[in-house]
């Protein structure tokens, strides 16, 4: 008797969690959904439980303009484009890189942030200074990120041990057990600067990175992103986006 | 060497996300249990169809990975039914722990009644009983008994397992470590913190799984 009551309440909760689902589903027009990773520093983490960072602070200032409410969505790097393509969020605010494959799927906005691909290596480690000296190498790269791809388009792509990682490629090539990583430049200048892991950039950056809002590609989608690019280009103008670039990479990552 | 000032202060933040592990643990273990001892007694009784049936769902899942589960579910049927987008993570995370549990818990329940004593069987039908009360009163009963110890291991699995749900946008115990780790960087304090939390919640049960155990010997204690 007892357990069929505490079954029933279990069975009242979980269809309780089922329905405030169905209307968690149906968004408002004037909420926009964001997806990131939460585990990307400095544009998108955590501390003490509060969200913080570089993209967090440019989707507020674009809420502010479009009267949008912002409601930011954390899910493994790896989950979000499916995401984004069920429906579940309305953009990814990630530093997102615009390339061929993914302007063929989703409506970008103009870029917001510029960077290059950089290879990063274990302070002290002299042996790699550039992409073209990882031949032979183990390369960390994170899974679902285009690094990969930029890294297959180089000469030298059949030697390079690429592996691809869910997250923690900074531990590892500080710990040693890869060679070298490969990320945007300004989150690795960025790690090595404020975090103390030892590890030293190796050469010049080797790609243009463009990186933009990716929304779905459909009607509505085109509607959000061109509200949003327009948002963008305000923030642009104003200089409000250099100050927001300033406060956490203290240079301008926003122009070419 | 370790920062302990900032795994106490990261304490209270990461307990904050327990409940919420617990809860999707503790309500797909009821509804798994539940499945999972129709399936154990279809597959025991022979019922027809019903049986291939069976057959069919466990080997699919326990076949198959539960994240290409997870992801199938919630983010590739979605692309077909698009009603389905109506499922949040939280309910896609139980539901998939559900069924992929209880494709192996039906195993370890079906071994549990297969072990009993055919006499048992024999006795109880020749007294007049019907298969469901010689189920009910002789059978599970005692099926209980033995296919505890394993069902406490797929519940003690299924907490651990729950950590997948950060890949369908749900923040658990071990999404919120991730993020907190990200801004840190202080991997080794964040991690091993998580991991003692997971710990004591297992020991906790496993002092609960031993009072069950205790409790189900009574009738067996001389």
């Amino acid at each position: 008797m007892r357990l069929t009551r505490k079954l029933n309440i279990t069975l009242t909760a979980l269809s309780l969690s089922i329905a405030s689902g169905v209307f968690a589903a149906t968004a408002h027009a004037d909420t926009l959904r964001v997806g990131m990773s939460g585990g990307y520093f400095p544009f998108t983490f955590v501390e003490q439980d509060e969200l913080k960072g570089f993209e967090i602070d440019v989707m507020n200032a674009v809420g502010e303009i479009t009267g949008d409410d912002i409601e930011f969505v954390t899910a493994s790097f790896s989950g979000l484009a499916g995401m984004l393509e069920s429906g579940r969020i309305d953009t990814i605010a990630n530093q997102i890189t615009i390339t061929p494959e993914r302007e063929a799927k989703y409506a970008f906005t103009e870029p917001y942030v510029y960077d290059g691909a950089q290879v990063v290596v274990k302070a002290g480690n002299d042996t790699i200074e550039g992409v073209e000296d990882l031949s032979g190498k183990s390369v960390a790269v994170n899974l679902g990120s285009n690094y990969e791809q930029l890294l297959r388009e180089q000469p030298n792509a059949d030697e390079i041990d690429i592996r691809t990682y869910e997250s923690n490629i900074e531990q590892d090539v500080a710990l040693g057990r890869v060679e070298a990583f490969v990320m945007d430049r300004v989150s690795a200048t960025q790690v090595i600067k404020e975090k103390g892991l030892p590890l030293e950039l190796a050469g010049q950056p080797f790609s243009t990175i463009e990186n933009a809002l990716p929304f779905r590609d459909d009607e509505a989608g085109r509607e959000q992103r061109d509200r949003v690019g327009a948002a963008l280009a305000e923030l642009r103008e104003s200089g409000e986006l250099r100050e927001i670039s300033e406060k956490w990479f203290d240079t301008d990552i926003t122009q070419p | 060497m370790l920062n302990l000032e900032y795994m106490w202060g990261l304490l209270p933040v990461l307990l904050s996300y327990l409940p919420l592990t617990l809860q999707m643990a503790t309500i797909a273990m009821v509804f798994a249990l539940i499945l999972a001892c129709l399936l154990a007694v279809v597959r025991v009784s022979r019922v027809p169809v019903l049986n291939g049936l069976s057959l069919l769902f466990i080997s699919f899942f326990r076949g198959t990975p539960l994240l290409v589960q997870l992801f199938l579910f919630y983010y590739g049927l979605p692309q077909v039914i698009s009603s389905l987008i109506a499922i949040t993570g939280v309910t896609a995370a139980v539901l998939g722990l559900t069924l992929h549990f209880s494709a192996y818990m039906a195993e370890s329940i079906r071994a549990a009644i297969v072990g009993i004593d055919r006499s048992q069987t024999e006795a109880a039908l020749s007294i007049g009983m019907t298969q469901s009360q010689l189920m009910r009163r002789i059978i599970l009963p005692q099926a209980t008994r033995v296919a505890t110890p394993t069902l406490m291991n797929y519940f003690i699995d299924m907490i651990k397992a729950t950590s997948l749900a950060f890949t369908l946008g749900v923040t658990e115990l071990m999404g919120a470590t991730q993020k907190e780790a990200a801004g840190s960087f202080l991997y080794l304090e964040a991690f091993l913190l998580v991991a003692l939390i997971y710990w004591v919640i297992v020991e906790m049960l496993s002092w609960g799984q031993r009072r069950l155990e205790i409790y189900l010997n009574k009738a067996y204690q001389r």
